[in-house]
């Protein structure tokens, strides 16, 4: 009778012991990339609240070049270009953007001597308003350090690694916060404040960060298709079933225009005397975009539409317009010569993944909703940012004068619920989980053997 | 048993890393099109004066399109000096139509179809010469693409 009882206090403690470290590993690890993702997060979450106003923002830095006089007769989109050849003779239009009301310039994007160029054009005059180099777009430069820190490739990984362990920080965080007792709701839907310095630190960031982490998390899964590498594989997959967007809408190639090359018309340089065979010069020659926009129209796509321009002769124009709601969306290829719609996808014909990829983008970019989706993500925003200020300020006042003072590390195959949980996270988040076995290397060959970094990590 | 949960996590890695690739037939799985396919002959060596027959082959999904909603055939001169009106053209069978034209003149030609089968539309142009060219057709050969006449857009 003793000697069960005694028996059954230690299997309790075993058990206590075992859900103590368990604990602690996440403890461990939430505090470990808390620390490392949270400037990141910071920087995600400044730069996307500024990006959530970017209409606005836009509207109001280049009314110059965006705002026009509306007339009754609009000139001819080929005298528009004609325009543009005339003041860039260097420069290869690639796309051009008829403009969603009548108040708005016309857009011509060229290539010219290495630079990337809006040229603005009064529809109604046929006249340059001006051009904005694409470099020089605040805008543009926000978002490339929300997407790829200014850093290409590598910044974009940087990212979606973020992203993927703010996954993980959100798994443990939550874990941390989930009430071990029920003591009312202090503490847990509401921060305590009146219990002392340590209760409120810590109430003050485990609280709002409950209440945020849906928002946070919604954030983070609409951005990650985004991504150079999850996002890419995701698209492909999601695609390759049938049920994502259609190919080319975002991975994979428009169809080509149904030519044979020695059926087109070839076009004589201009410095050059016409001494090709004149037989060469007959043949098909290419739609005008006159004739694009007309289809455009009698397609009904949305007026925020862009004509990109074909660059190779068998390649096709295409209209993609990706409005601010989700359901206007369209991507139509046109073959270049006889304007035959070769491939016409809407949002309702993107399938199930796609259309939840879709409005998660909108969504993401706070366009979907107008002004009550930029404010409430707006809020989230601000809210990702007092979270991770308060998560390292609990860190900093709670830390040791020496070492980081995280719990000490149980060996990583003890606790094997922690790391099955680790593990799905990783196959989830490859990016996240390389970096997890990065991590685990470094510190049985690095950590382990260098006693002051044992020392000051704790492991 | 730390290698093999080190090796599981290495080959998990590895099999996500490894990029998949877009299936070659993904676009068969969602909206497809089916446009009408139109094959003309450019008419080569005339000379004003002579008619010709302009020939235009449509299919759709390969198939031979005899019953079309309408197949226009639009001549015109680069110049614009003679309009030929948008003409019906005659059904000659397996899904070919035709039309007599006669050059009055030498230039630079157009021959633009119009033609509509179910929800799709197709118009091609090719350009031909006729006899020889004048100095201001070469230059506007030169120029570039082919200039675009009004006319057309009456489909739309």
């Amino acid at each position: 009778m003793e000697n069960d009882k005694r028996h059954q206090a230690a299997r309790g403690k075993k058990k206590q012991d075992k859900g103590g470290q368990f604990y602690k590993s996440v403890w461990r690890w939430h505090l470990y990339a808390g620390v490392l993702v949270a400037p990141l997060l910071v920087l995600l979450a400044i730069t996307g609240s500024v990006y959530l106003f970017k209409a606005e923002i836009e509207n109001a830095l280049y009314a110059d070049y965006y705002e026009v006089q509306a007339q009754e007769e609009r000139v001819a989109v080929s005298e528009q270009l004609s325009e543009v050849n005339r003041l860039y003779p260097d420069g290869i239009i690639k796309s051009y953007r008829p403009g969603e009301t009548d108040e708005r310039s016309s857009e011509v994007k060229i290539e010219a001597s290495g630079e990337s160029l809006t040229v603005f054009i009064n529809p109604y005059t046929g006249e340059s308003l001006g051009e904005l180099n694409n470099d020089d777009r605040i805008m543009d430069k926000i978002e490339e350090i929300h997407g790829e820190l200014m850093a290409g490739t590598i910044g974009d990984r940087v990212v979606e690694l973020a992203a993927s362990w703010a996954v993980i920080l959100i798994v443990t965080g939550l874990f941390l916060w989930f009430p071990k007792k029920m003591n009312g709701a202090g503490g847990v839907l509401f921060p305590r404040l009146r219990q002392g310095s340590k209760i409120r630190r810590r109430d003050l960031h485990a609280v709002p960060a409950f209440w945020l982490s849906a928002g946070l998390l919604f954030l983070i899964m609409t951005g990650l298709p985004w991504s150079g590498f999850w996002g890419t594989n995701f698209q492909t997959l999601a695609t390759n079933t049938g049920e994502g967007y259609p190919p080319s809408v975002w991975v994979g190639n428009a169809p080509a225009s149904d030519v044979e090359t020695q059926d087109i018309a070839e076009v004589p340089w201009a410095a050059e005397t016409l001494d090709v065979p004149l037989s060469s010069v007959q043949g098909l020659v290419p739609l005008s975009l006159d004739k694009v926009v007309e289809i455009a129209d009698a397609e009904g796509v949305h007026p925020s539409y862009s004509v990109f321009i074909p660059q190779e002769p068998e390649g096709v124009y295409t209209l993609s317009a990706f409005p601010p709601k989700a359901q206007d969306e369209a991507t139509i290829h046109i073959d270049q010569y006889s304007g035959a719609v070769l491939a016409d996808y809407r949002y309702d014909n993107y399938g199930v993944v796609g259309k939840v990829v879709a409005w998660g983008i909108t969504l993401h970019k706070g366009s979907q909703f107008g002004i009550i989706n930029q404010l409430i993500s707006l809020f989230i925003c601000l809210g990702i940012i007092f979270v991770a200020v308060s998560g390292v300020y609990l860190w900093w006042k709670r830390k040791p004068k020496k070492g980081m003072g995280a719990p000490k590390a149980p060996p990583v195959f003890k606790t094997k619920s922690f790391l099955l949980l680790m593990v799905v996270l990783g196959l989830l988040f490859p990016l996240a989980g390389l970096s997890m076995v990065v991590v685990w290397l470094l510190d049985k060959l690095v950590f382990q053997r260098t006693p002051a970094m044992k020392r000051w990590l704790n492991a | 048993m730390k290698k093999i949960y080190g090796s599981f996590l290495a080959i998990g890695a590895m099999v996500l890393l490894s990029a998949c690739s877009l299936s070659d037939d993904a676009a068969n799985l969602y909206k497809q099109e089916v446009p009408l396919q139109i094959e003309a002959e450019v008419p080569t060596d005339i000379a004003s004066g002579e008619t010709v027959t302009l020939e235009a082959k449509l299919t759709r999904n390969e198939e031979p399109v005899d019953e079309a909603n309408f197949v226009h055939f639009e001549v015109r001169k680069q110049d614009g000096s003679i309009p030929y009106p948008m003409k019906d053209a005659q059904p000659a069978g397996n899904g070919v139509y035709e039309m007599e034209v006669n050059f009055r003149s030498d230039g630079l030609y157009f021959f633009e179809v119009h033609a509509g089968s179910g929800d799709a539309i197709s118009n091609p142009q090719y350009q031909f010469i006729v006899g020889e060219l004048s100095e201001s057709e070469l230059q506007s050969l030169k120029e570039g693409p082919a200039p675009d006449a009004g006319s057309s857009g009456a489909h739309h």
